[in-house]
């Protein structure tokens, strides 16, 4: 089965001029002026199958961003292959139906209009006959709830309702992929969620294939099925993210509340976290102790009135892949 | 081939509307920019009649040029700032969200600009021969020609937004383009002819202007008002044909230079 993005090699090195300092650097500027090269992105290959669910995610100035730009279009590899539904992005115009894109620090709505305005002109841009695209909008629009919202004009919107418009325009055309650059940026935690369920579940009921770049871990725990880790240009790790967490941090975090104010346990593995009285956090290290073993030991030195475990957060996760990466490196 | 040229063309009509659409939504705007349309040809009568303007040219009366620069001035304040359009997208990144879809992008910016003009020369041009007819106290006296101030104007217009999308198009190099638009704007006055007629330009003035494009875009149409010259009309129409595809060259040219020159800020 051919596949919905190929990347082979890709390589993205951008060009700026050097800014030297003072009065004199500036005179020397107007003369001449020296270049240095910013490798933003350094042979990078992965492939992703259509309907797959992929994050795409590192800290800021890994090259995420530049990679999905070159995967859309936008900017030209300097070298590499890149392949999108079997077209050359940046080529072939085409491609533009096949893809949809969320910016989230842009936006391609009409600030002085309403949503519905931007939501015309993308129908006529996308070639949708009127019926077609009538249905779409309307199922769109309820899905995503904003019948209200997207009658006002978008500079009144709130970041989050923008964001639902936003995802709203870029589905219209049933996109066989969707591309979203960091959809969750400066949202609250209720708006976050909202977005990551809605993605998920039209990524799921019109299986498209979504790449999502973010520093955010939420977002690929609750959208993708799959994770791209990227650091400093390079692909550090391709994962499914179940098999992720496991290998990375091996670790659950238990949280107890109980009726004695403090409760110690004195097992091998077991760390006490930062805790309050009634509260305690612990830290489990699953190579060394079970956490069924943790669990009956709390069970016979305290009365429980609540007990809860859990993964640790995704940031330590990725944290933890960069310190490997790291000494790896430091190694080699 | 036919119905893959009207599918475009219905992209870039859809801007045009949805511009057309925003333009409306702007009343406030549109009534600032007549009531300095009104200032502006009250203050310029008053100057001409001060100077004695139109005893320099034979046959043209201050009530001439009252309505030649109605039509100047209604052609340069109709058309939108699109270089500062696509300056702010490409300083801002924003012109990614536009760089995915299938069109061409500075084809749906000149496409807006169009759009948006249409809407103003809607306004203004009623309000200008209004504001014409009151303060030069009728009609010119020859105003077979008026009617010419229609194509002649279109043109004018077009090159205009043209051109700005060529100095907008320059952001993708340089950061801020308002320098070239500076010149161009200036030139456009002094060598356009926008407040007075080139025929009261020094001879070797008026030769340089006429080698330039921008008499085409208010010197052009507002002759018109001065007297019936189909000649005249007829060679500025000419040449406003082969201006206008040299700086549709010259915009390809550079939308596909622009392209490879990208970089997106913020990632």
């Amino acid at each position: 089965m051919s596949q919905a993005i190929e990347l082979e090699g890709a390589r993205k090195v951008f060009r700026v001029r050097e800014r030297t300092r003072g009065v004199a650097g500036a005179l020397r500027g107007l003369v001449s002026r020296g270049t240095r090269e910013i490798v933003a992105v350094d042979d990078v290959s992965f492939a992703i199958a259509p309907g797959e669910r992929v994050a795409f995610v590192g800290p800021n100035g890994a090259g995420k961003s530049t990679t999905l730009k070159m995967l859309a279009g936008i900017l030209r590899p300097t070298a590499g292959r890149v392949r999108v539904s079997g077209l050359e992005p940046g080529r072939e115009r085409k491609l533009g139906f096949k893809i949809g894109a969320v910016f989230g620090q842009r936006s391609q709505l009409w600030t002085n209009l309403p949503a519905l305005d931007t939501f015309e002109l993308l129908a006529r841009i996308y070639e949708l006959a009127p019926g077609e695209y009538r249905a779409r909008r309307d199922e769109l629009v309820r899905a995503f709830e904003i019948e209200e919202i997207a009658q006002k004009p978008v500079r009144q919107l709130s970041l989050g309702e923008r964001m639902r418009c936003e995802l709203v325009a870029s589905l219209l055309h049933r996109p066989e992929i969707l591309f979203l650059d960091e959809p969750t940026i400066g949202l609250d935690v209720v708006a976050k969620a909202t977005i990551r369920d809605l993605v998920r579940e039209r990524g799921r009921r019109d299986g498209c294939t979504v790449l999502l770049t973010s520093h955010d871990t939420g977002d690929m725990e609750r959208v993708c099925e799959r994770v791209l880790v990227i650091h400093r240009g390079n692909l550090l790790l391709d994962r499914p993210v179940d098999a992720l967490r496991k290998s990375f941090i091996p670790r659950k975090r238990v949280s107890v509340v109980s009726e004695e104010a403090e409760l110690s346990l004195d097992l091998p593995g077991v760390r006490r976290l930062p805790s309050a009285p009634h509260r305690t956090e612990l830290e489990v290290d699953l190579r060394a102790v079970g956490v069924d073993r943790v669990v009956s030991q709390i069970f016979s030195r305290a009365r429980v009135l609540d007990l809860s475990i859990e993964d640790p957060p995704m940031e330590e996760i990725v944290t933890a892949i960069y310190a490997g990466a790291s000494a790896h490196r430091a190694n080699a | 081939m036919t119905s893959r040229l009207s599918r475009a063309a219905g992209k870039y009509l859809a801007f045009a509307q949805a511009a057309a659409r925003r333009t409306m939504a702007d009343r406030t705007v549109a009534a600032g920019r007549v009531v300095f349309l009104g200032v502006i040809l009250f203050v310029f009568s008053r100057i001409w009649r001060l100077i004695g303007a139109a005893d320099a040219l034979p046959g043209v009366t201050e009530r001439e040029l009252v309505w030649y620069l109605a039509i100047t001035e209604c052609c340069v304040l109709s058309i939108p700032p699109v270089f500062l359009a696509i300056e702010s997208e490409v300083r801002s990144g924003d012109v990614a969200c536009r760089l995915v879809r299938p069109v061409a992008y500075v084809g749906g910016q000149i496409a807006e600009a169009i759009g948006e003009t249409a809407l103003r020369l809607a306004v203004m041009a009623p309000a200008g021969a209004l504001f014409a007819y009151l303060l030069g106290g009728g009609l010119p006296a020859d105003s077979r020609g008026l009617w010419l101030t229609v194509p002649l104007g279109v043109t004018a217009v077009l090159m205009a937004i043209l051109s700005m999308a060529a100095i907008g198009l320059s952001a993708f190099w340089v950061v801020d383009t308002s320098p070239f638009f500076w010149i161009w704007q200036k030139a456009t006055f002094v060598l356009g002819g926008l407040l007075f007629p080139l025929e009261l330009y020094p001879e070797w003035l008026q030769k340089i202007a006429h080698v330039t494009p921008f008499p085409l875009m208010c010197w052009a149409p507002g002759r018109m008002a001065l007297g019936f010259a189909p000649d005249v009309a007829l060679a500025s129409a000419l040449s406003g044909v082969i201006w206008l595809a040299i700086l549709c060259g010259l915009i390809a040219l550079l939308s596909s230079r622009a392209r490879l020159r990208l970089t997106v800020n913020g990632g």
